[in-house]
């Protein structure tokens, strides 16, 4: 390691980035060392003493949980050690649903300073409401994890996902300026003025989904911007999954780190876990604020330590909404070892797919983001996917299209349906299950600005 | 010498085509020869053009998969045998002619998916349909004048 590193101010913009890069993790800033480098038995003793007050709190306040628990014959005064959470009902997003808006709400009305809903992509929308204390510690969930993608003080933030009442605009908004950032609320859309933003305003960093980031990537080589001289650095990603050969793209075309964050709206929102520069593939749960399980979805008893399975979460002492146990139907490995960057706080898996976003074809159970993994590995095509499931015959039809690259065009219909048959072949390695692969021309995918949909599902029922 | 042909893909839904030659009528580029042949699902379409570096310019400015390749483009005597002797000279060499298509024509064939109600569309345009005893009739004409 140089002299010069050693002496690295991290402060500085862009130093934070310069040291990840040459390895020298423990000197990347951290916004609350006291949680976020705690000892695993001082975080598990908060957390029992944070779940039971939040069960009393729950009991006392919400009817729904009251009634649960008095019909369980579980009362908060039986929560006595960690493991006894699985004594308490889960929840649901159907229960948010049915007591739609205010049902779940512990306090009244007054004492709520900001209302958001969720997107509604699966259903109706659910309504989350927010006291002072919740947006105080919302804000410092998501400051800690711009500080974790080495976001510090100084920087300037454009806003690219939409505000309104998704929670990610303004989530990250709050958190971005806790830290000490300037904000550009610039909103999604108008691409070509995102642009003109970045370098007139000089943003370092650039908050949006990664299909949306890809857009303003591709829109900024047509108009000719040179993004290795743009002063953007980071880009901080959310409001859908990211797949790594998607994430590895665009820092190789944008020349910017990028790092992704987990959350809910039924929980708090984002925020919930952060990615560090250290480990690319996980995130770490802010477990003085949220205690995680990972469950089997079928059983709804825990996995082993590492194991795959559902992440439950229950929210610690958040007072407008409650929430006990939350099924997020996210697939996950939780790791508690310690982390190169110095965080103590558990390291969840990157969530690639939903117990409930599998497809059964043909009675093999295939998941999206597989199919994203064989694409993302294979040069001649983009990582823009479409996946189309029929009934033909009787049988169920997977059919992927796929997005050819401009330069793997040739003119010869021998020589692209070999590319076809290669992909084919990939795909029917991973899956199992042999699809028909579809080429698509170049910018044939619709980029989705808020959540992609992959998925369209024709089948008879 | 060889002319510039210009490959496109397309994939074969309504207005694909349409859509490259609005780049070329943007880019004020003539067509001047073309052919559009497909899998079902995906097409390549090729064009014989006037500024065939313009063409290109306009393609790629717009992100479409396209390629340039050397062609051979004949003008033939339009009497009987004519095209037969050309294809003979080259099968007597070896050469295997991959595809072929004829440009400098307003006759063009459309194949669709709606051979009817594409007719009936047309047949209220501005734009003249072509009988099976019409191209008949053009044939024998031809030939009464030349006896």
């Amino acid at each position: 390691m140089s002299e010069a590193m050693d002496s690295i101010d991290v402060t500085k913009k862009g130093a934070a980035l310069a040291a990840a890069e040459a390895g020298r993790f423990d000197a990347l800033p951290i916004y609350k060392p006291e949680i976020e480098c705690a000892s695993r038995e001082d975080i598990r003793a908060l957390q029992l003493e944070k779940l039971k007050e939040t069960v009393a709190y729950a009991y006392e306040r919400v009817p729904y949980y009251r009634q649960k628990l008095d019909e369980m014959g579980v009362a908060p005064s039986d929560i006595q050690t960690l493991e006894d959470v699985r004594k308490l009902p889960f929840t649901d997003k159907a229960v948010l649903r049915e007591t739609f808006p205010f049902g779940l709400f512990a306090v009244p009305l007054d004492d709520i300073r900001e209302l958001h809903s969720s997107s509604g992509t699966t259903g109706k929308p659910v309504v989350v409401g927010y006291t002072d204390d919740d947006m105080d510690m919302w804000s410092e969930c998501i400051a800690r994890l711009v500080q974790m993608a080495g976001v510090v003080p100084g920087d300037i933030a454009q806003m690219a996902f939409g505000y309104g009442m998704f929670t990610g605009g303004f989530g990250l908004h709050y958190g971005l300026q806790r830290l000490g950032c300037a904000m550009i609320p610039a909103g999604s859309g108008n691409t070509e003025r995102h642009i003109q933003m970045i370098e007139d305003y000089g943003t370092t960093v650039l908050v949006a989904t990664p299909s949306y980031a890809m857009h303003i990537c591709e829109v900024g080589e047509k108009m000719g911007y040179d993004w290795e001289k743009s002063p953007l650095r980071v880009g901080l990603f959310g409001g859908e999954p990211c797949p790594p050969g998607l994430k590895a793209e665009i820092e190789r075309r944008m020349h910017i780190v990028c790092t992704d964050n987990y959350g809910l709206t039924e929980v708090m929102g984002p925020g919930v876990s952060g990615e560090c520069l250290a480990e690319r593939y996980q995130q770490h749960i802010a477990e003085d604020h949220f205690l995680w399980e990972v469950i089997d979805p079928e059983t709804g008893e825990p996995v082993g330590e590492g194991e795959m399975g559902e992440l439950v979460l229950t929210p610690l002492c958040k007072q407008g909404i409650p929430v006990l146990r939350y099924r997020t139907h996210d697939l996950t490995a939780v790791h508690t070892e310690p982390c190169a960057c110095g965080r103590t706080l558990a390291r969840m898996d990157k969530v690639r797919s939903r117990s409930d976003d599998m497809l059964i074809i043909r009675g093999t159970n295939v998941f999206p983001s597989q199919i994203e993994d064989v694409l993302t590995g294979i040069e001649e095509v983009t990582p823009h996917y479409h996946i189309i499931v029929e009934t033909r015959g009787g049988m169920d039809a997977l059919i992927v299209e796929t997005e050819l690259r401009p330069e793997a065009f040739r003119d010869s219909f021998e020589a692209m349906d070999a590319l076809r048959a290669r992909i084919a072949e990939k795909l029917k390695g991973t899956l199992l299950v042999a699809p028909e692969v579809r080429l698509v021309e170049p910018g044939g995918i619709e980029r989705a600005i808020g959540k992609a949909k992959h998925v369209d599902d024709r089948r008879e029922k | 010498m060889t002319v510039s042909q210009i490959s496109v893909f397309a994939n074969s839904r309504p207005g694909h085509m349409n859509r490259v030659l609005d780049l070329f009528e943007g880019a004020g580029v003539s067509v001047r020869g073309f052919s559009a042949a497909d899998t079902g699902e995906y097409g390549i379409l090729r064009f014989i053009v006037d500024r065939p570096e313009a063409a290109m310019e306009a393609l790629k400015d717009a992100g479409c998969a396209c390629v340039v390749s050397p062609v051979i483009c004949l003008k033939l005597v339009d009497t009987p045998g004519e095209l037969s002797r050309v294809m003979g000279v080259l099968a007597k060499c070896g050469i295997n002619v991959v595809y072929s298509y004829s440009m400098i024509s307003t006759y063009i064939v459309l194949s669709t998916s709606e051979p009817e109600r594409a007719q009936a569309l047309l047949a209220d345009e501005p734009v003249e349909l072509i009988s099976q005893e019409d191209i008949a009739r053009i044939v024998a004409e031809r030939a009464a004048k030349e006896a």
